[in-house]
């Protein structure tokens, strides 16, 4: 057996409550890692036996009983490998893109289920009633959660903790939202983290599923204890001497990132029409420190504590206390709304935690539904009296509340920024990549985060290929368009790598492949290196996208809203620039061995995937 | 010649009061190296990672000749 996991998984079925352990075999752990990579494996082969059962899965609900959800750590979560606590949920389909569903969370959750005995969990079926899973010490059991539903992620993680009697026990859970069925809800743990995007809470709440406990005593075994002891030594120096996650993150959080964004003139502003906005220093890391911040909250075992607890003290969103938000949250609910109250978005970011939304998808829609109403297309009796304009902090406030109950234009905001472009008749508005939100980066601005965005297997999402490192924080030409499908596809690659390991991306400011390899390599005991990292961070990707060919999708779905390639930024530091998706577009397949978004037979068995 | 010098993050330990809308106004010859505008900042070259001139990454070595130029400078940060 592979050292490093707990080698047990468990496999929940709701519909009949039957709970079964199993194993995957050395070879698939070394071809796929975890995380993301053998919860990939696993929905491939899940999918196939779809198929046999005459199941097509494009025209699946991605609601019904028969999607999946993986929840699934690596060999690294849980270790003493600097910022380990991470873990990765997917599942077939995600109902608000009809793509893979796909987040990672921070927190100790996934720590905490390898100390609870398992490496991961996988859910089919459907609930007959509201249901939750306690995985405490190498025991698993599923209970009646009645008394749950409708409670908010602080409620239902508190109410687990007492009925178990487990004080600092890891809860994944969703809020109202998810129970509601919203297609932008999310899978929160430890309250103020979530599996974040594309929906996964709706997943779970389809299935009548509220909650994961997990608590235990178990510890994973290390192959190699004295090299691990000394790599990770080494590892930790190299994070704290490094600028980014030494100084820049832990003293402002990734809020850090406002400023600099905005001064190249690629911070989405008013639903994308223009880069610059002009009040973004009231949103900032800096601002965020000086005036909310109580204390940094590391993750579990994290060295370089990103994590935010704050507070409001004054005004109309008072909020004694909250943690975060994330520059993302910030950017979609503050910036692309042009609203640059701090405290607003601090409110309507506490609002997206405990009732289980992704902020990004959030404020992203509010942001169209700001332009819709901008351009007349909202009547009346729709937004019942709420101005949802441009600027107007109590509209993101209320908004974020109502989508959760799916109360007036708030039903619309939970459907995503697509469907509700589609539905007011301006599908040019809608600011998405396959049906997810992009987050805050113009590639008008950047140019590889537009070929990630396009590409990225689950939709508009900048952490499957975060080119910003090197074209916004790095040396790397931003404009050209020369050499960004090679950096998008080792990024993406690379991420695979994170996901799979699994810990926290942030890691790679600081470290390469090189100490990937240095992790995975003495705790599973495999003579691992770099270039067989990436090979298998490339092996995922390829598999991911073939789940994504089986979905339906393919190089029509690789694309960028029309505002990005056809539209000029007006003004601002990026002036003049769109983005040549095409070429770029055609460079990538070609380096990754696709035609037309699809993997050819040759890539496939080169890749062992056949 | 004049240059609106922003100093961000870190950076701002020492010019507390200098954020992106109220930048510090300096008077410089034309010409001035955007290394001479950080010394006279008092920052050592290292402590810089990034210098932006109206948004876009020059090097120190960079001289400066327009007038109002926004001159942007940051720490190592990252994020995500
Ligand atoms: S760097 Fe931030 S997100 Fe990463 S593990 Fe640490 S606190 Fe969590």
């Amino acid at each position: 057996m592979v050292k490093g996991y707990m080698n047990k998984w468990l496999k929940v079925n709701l519909t009949t409550q039957e709970l079964e352990e199993f194993t995957f075999s050395d070879e698939i752990l070394r071809k796929f890692i975890g995380g993301k990579g053998i919860a990939v494996h696993y929905m491939w082969e899940y999918a196939k036996k779809l198929e046999e059962k005459r199941i097509n899965l494009q025209e699946m609900d991605a609601l019904s009983p028969d999607n999946i959800l993986v929840f699934a750590t690596g060999p690294v979560t849980g270790t003493k490998s600097p910022n380990s606590g991470r873990h990765h949920v997917m599942a077939l389909k995600s109902p608000l893109t009809g793509s893979i569903g796909s987040g990672n969370s921070g927190g100790r959750w996934g720590a905490k289920l390898k100390f609870a005995g398992y490496d991961g969990i996988i859910v089919v079926g459907k609930a007959d009633r509201p249901t939750y899973l306690s995985l405490i010490d190498k025991k698993a059991e599923l209970h009646d959660a009645t008394e749950l539903w409708g409670k908010n992620s602080i409620e239902t993680s508190d109410w687990l903790r007492t009925k178990h009697n487990v004080k600092r026990a890891g809860v994944s859970c969703i809020g109202p939202a998810g129970e509601n069925l919203v297609p932008i809800a999310v899978i929160m743990n430890e309250e103020h983290r979530a599996a974040g995007r594309t929906g996964l809470g709706a997943v779970m709440g389809s299935k009548n599923f509220k909650a994961i406990i997990v608590e235990g005593k178990a510890k994973p075994e290390i192959a190699n204890p004295k090299e691990f002891g000394s790599k990770v030594k080494e590892h930790v120096e190299k994070l704290k001497e490094n600028g980014v996650t030494g100084q820049g993150l832990p003293t402002y959080g990734t809020a850090v990132l406002v400023n600099i964004v905005n001064q190249n003139g690629l911070f989405p502003t008013k639903n994308w029409q223009s880069g610059v906005f002009d009040e973004a220093e009231k949103l900032s890391g800096e601002t965020l420190t000086e005036e909310y911040l109580i204390s940094k909250h590391p993750c579990y075992g994290c060295v370089v504590a990103c994590g935010r607890k704050t507070k409001v003290d004054k005004g109309n969103y008072k909020t004694s206390y909250t943690e975060g938000p994330e520059y993302e949250s910030i950017w979609a609910l503050g910036g692309s709304t042009a609203v640059s109250d701090m405290s607003a978005v601090i409110r309507a970011n506490h609002y997206c935690d405990i009732l289980g939304m992704d902020p990004i998808s959030m404020g992203s829609t509010i942001a169209a539904a700001m332009e819709l109403t901008q351009n007349g297309k909202i009547p009346e009796d729709d937004s019942q009296g709420l101005k949802v304009e441009f600027g107007n902090p109590d509209a993101v406030v209320e908004l974020a509340w109502m989508t959760a109950y799916r109360q007036g234009l708030g039903y619309w905001i939970g459907e995503g920024s697509r469907k509700m472009c589609q539905h007011y008749g301006a599908p040019d508005l809608s600011m998405e990549v396959k049906g997810l939100e992009m987050p805050a980066y113009d590639p008008r601005g950047a140019k590889g985060i537009g070929l990630n965005y396009a590409t990225s297997n689950r939709g508009g999402c900048h952490v499957t290929g975060y080119t910003i490192a090197a074209e916004v924080l790095g040396d790397v030409d931003r404009f050209t368009i020369e050499g960004k499908a090679e950096l998008t596809k080792t990024f993406q690659d690379f991420t695979s790598i994170v996901n799979s390991s699994v810990n926290c991306l942030f890691l790679t400011f600081a470290l390469g492949l090189d100490e990937y390899a240095e992790m995975i390599g003495p705790i599973t005991g495999w003579d691992v290196n770099a270039d067989e990292l990436l090979k298998t961070g490339e092996r995922i990707t390829n598999l991911e996208r073939m789940i994504l060919n089986k979905l339906g999708l393919s190089g029509k779905d690789d694309t960028l809203p029309k505002r990005l390639t056809d539209e000029k930024m007006p003004s601002g530091p990026s002036e003049g620039q769109t983005v040549d998706l095409e070429t770029m577009k055609q460079e990538y397949y070609h380096l990754r061995g696709w035609e037309d978004g699809i993997p050819t037979v040759s890539k496939i068995s080169e890749l062992g995937l056949n | 010649m004049k240059v609106l010098v922003k100093v961000f993050a870190t950076l701002r330990k020492k010019y507390p009061e200098i954020n992106d809308m109220n930048p510090l106004v300096l008077e410089f010859e034309e010409g001035v190296t955007a290394k001479e505008i950080i010394k006279k900042l008092d920052f050592q070259i290292s402590e810089i990672h990034l210098i932006l001139l109206n948004g876009r990454k020059i090097k120190p070595e960079t001289s400066i000749s327009d007038n109002n130029g926004i001159l942007s400078l940051f720490p190592p940060i990252g994020g995500g």
